[in-house]
């Protein structure tokens, strides 16, 4: 157990009338002082994470304890007092108001929770004294560099000295010198009584990390034999949104590709039949299953790996029957 | 919280100015309006208290408007006269006419009194008052001087005097003449009068006719204005619409254009409720500087209009009122974005 407890986390949201699930049962540890990376191609829930840790989220469920705080259970006041006191946000965007000074942006936090200007612009200058920007202070955001925003970005998620900053791809809009800065401005803020949370699809930010997190495993299944599968009428093989790496071809029977619809309902996309294969797509691409498949009577599949897949059926991606999941 | 939207306003100032100016015309357009309304009431207010009467007589069965009272005979001011309570009583005659000034043809009222009654002594801004037949005192409106001769129903006057503020049925001048003349050009010379303008309160009156006090008369004479105002107070209504629209539509842009920042101040801890206001604080501060700009404008475009425009005091107290209501009221059309940002979509890249 840690600082940060993440227990069966789950998350779902309507897309386009279809049901998402990016987050599904998510277990992770933290403690005070380290750098934690989130690693992980896009749409693997990386966001959706921190967005749930940050507060702006409300899972669909799970349980996220961070020092004690049942955060998943705050509303209210105490939400809004977590959001701005415990957590400091950086967003991938930088995401800072056009309209306002570097000073001036430090300082809107502050001005929210009703902190004296004198005092919010004191700590507004000494925190982008800190992030090296005192020559910038009166600069909008469009008369600085992406790497000067991010920094304005991350001193604003420092005003109220949060124990907890998680901060978003924030390597995503920046060249290689302005990325050298900002990674090392965020280990030096993981110290202990701060915890810093970094998502990103980058794993050159792993060897600064104390904990790793990868949100898209790797197949551990790359070289396994190919077996039989056997399942009875109208049992489920996978479901839309599971993580698989084994794609399936039909000995016998018959399998039916299915979405889930939001609303409950299903739609039947196709059936595949014998010597047909189906869900290649998540495993080659390393994304969640995009549809759901169930035996249609008594069914015998063979189960395969990637690499087994593509010495069966040696055709290209774009040559396969559609749909695939 | 205001520091950032007056940063924002600051940083929209072209937006903000583009819309201020056109609500600022709009707002100056309905100012105009309500002051030819009180221009209505202020002319016939003027002009009816410029025969110092302390009652009227007309015919029976007269509306008592001013302009078009019913002829009756002159005989009728001598047994007015003789009335108990009637110190002096006066004929006169108001007829509206058909003048031929500097070659061109314009509407007037005349007014015929004797010479050296009170209702033929109007305060002038030059020459002399009448003082015999052919001689006329003319509003200044009518755009003559002393020395001018106009002709009114093919007679020739000519102008001894200049009066101003002497006008009826929306700026159209009047011409104070002698009696005499007056019914020469309105009745063929029949002595025949509009009204009794009488001085004293007669405690009865000869059968077949009315009483009047000033007020009255005003107040019917304003009457027959009634469609006109009317007219003009539902376009003052348009008027209010479409700056609420121009203020509307620029607050809603901006909503728009703000989107991700509500959700990113939502995200840093910012309500709905300080969202909205902020929106609400633009859309006032906009139609409160519309306002002071219509005041402005308003002044230079009375010349504009041939009808008196009389500003009422209630106007600047009521305009500035008015812009904080359409201010608000615009503001609400962008309620529902400020309520309804998501604090998470400031995560989206």
């Amino acid at each position: 157990m840690g600082e940060l407890e993440v227990r069966d986390l789950t998350v779902e949201f309507d897309s386009g009338g279809y049901k998402v699930r990016p987050l599904d049962k998510l277990c992770l540890d933290a403690d005070d002082g380290e750098l934690v990376v989130l690693l992980g191609p896009s749409g693997c829930g990386k966001t959706t994470l921190l967005s749930c840790l940050s507060g702006l989220l409300k899972p669909t469920d799970g349980t996220i304890r961070f020092q004690g705080i049942d955060v998943v259970g705050l509303a209210g006041a105490e939400l809004g007092a977590y959001r701005r006191k415990t957590v400091g946000v950086v967003f991938q965007a930088f995401n800072l108001l056009a309209s306002l000074s570097a000073r001036q942006n430090v300082m809107v936090p502050m001005t929210l929770a009703g902190v004296g200007r004198r005092e919010a612009t004191e700590r507004a200058l000494a925190l982008l004294e800190r992030v090296a920007l005192s020559e910038r202070v009166t600069h909008r955001p469009n008369q600085m560099s992406g790497g000067q925003q991010q920094r304005v970005a991350i001193a604003r998620a420092l005003v109220h000295d949060p124990p907890l900053v998680v901060a978003d791809e924030p390597t995503a809009h920046l060249d290689h010198i302005q990325v050298e800065g900002i990674l090392m401005l965020l280990r030096e803020l993981a110290a202990p009584g701060r915890m810093v949370i970094v998502s990103t699809h980058d794993d050159r930010i792993t060897h600064i990390a104390d904990r790793v997190i990868d949100l898209a495993p790797q197949s551990p299944n790359g070289n396994r034999a190919d077996v039989d599968v056997e399942l009875a009428d109208g049992q489920v093989l996978f479901e839309q949104g599971d993580r698989g790496d084994l794609v399936y071809a039909v000995v016998a029977g018959a399998v039916e590709i299915y979405r889930e619809r939001f609303d409950g309902s299903e739609e039947i996309l196709t059936c595949v039949g014998v010597g047909n294969y189906f869900g290649e797509i998540g495993p080659m691409l390393n994304l969640p299953r995009s549809a759901s498949a169930r035996a249609r009577g008594a069914t015998r599949l063979t189960a395969m790996s990637v690499r087994s897949f593509r010495k069966r059926f040696p055709m290209t991606v774009a040559d396969a029957r559609k749909p695939s999941v | 919280m205001l520091g950032i939207t007056i940063s924002d306003l600051l940083y929209r100032r072209r937006q903000f100015l583009i819309a201020t100016l056109g609500a600022g015309l709009v707002f100056a357009m309905t100012l105009l309006l309500a002051g030819l309304t009180a221009g209505f009431a202020a002319e016939i207010d003027q002009t009816v208290s410029g025969f110092h009467a302390d009652v009227w007589v007309v015919k029976t069965g007269s509306a008592g408007r001013i302009a078009s009272l019913a002829p009756m005979p002159e005989g009728v001011a001598l047994q007015v006269a003789r009335e108990p309570g009637v110190r002096r009583a006066t004929p006169v005659v108001i007829l509206p006419q058909t003048a031929s000034v500097n070659g061109g043809l314009q509407q007037v009222n005349v007014v015929g009194a004797p010479v050296g009654s009170a209702p033929a002594r109007q305060p002038l801004a030059s020459g002399t008052e009448v003082s015999g037949p052919g001689q006329v005192v003319v509003d200044a409106r009518l755009g003559v001087g002393a020395g001018a001769t106009i002709a009114i129903s093919g007679r020739p006057f000519t102008v001894v005097g200049v009066t101003q503020d002497r006008t009826l049925l929306g700026g159209t001048p009047n011409v104070y003449t002698e009696l005499r003349d007056a019914q020469a050009v309105a009745f063929q010379g029949a002595p025949i009068i509009s009204a009794v303008v009488v001085t004293g309160v007669p405690t009865s009156i000869p059968p077949g006719l009315a009483v009047f006090t000033t007020t009255g008369i005003e107040r019917a004479s304003l009457g027959q204005m009634a469609t006109a105002v009317q007219s003009i107070n539902n376009s003052k209504l348009f008027m209010w619409a479409i700056a609420a629209v121009i203020v509307a539509s620029l607050v809603y842009v901006t909503a728009l254009e703000r989107t991700r920042d509500f959700a990113v101040l939502k995200a840093l801890g910012a309500s709905s409720g300080k969202l909205y206001g902020g929106l609400a604080f633009q859309a006032v501060l906009v139609a409160l500087i519309a306002a002071l700009i219509a005041v402005v404008l308003a002044q230079f475009m009375t010349g504009v209009f041939k009808q008196p425009v009389d500003f009422p005091a209630s106007a600047f107290v009521v305009l500035p009122l008015s812009a904080v209501a359409v201010g608000l009221l615009s503001s609400l059309i962008a309620l529902r974005r400020a309520v309804s940002a998501d604090p998470a979509k400031a995560f989206a890249g």
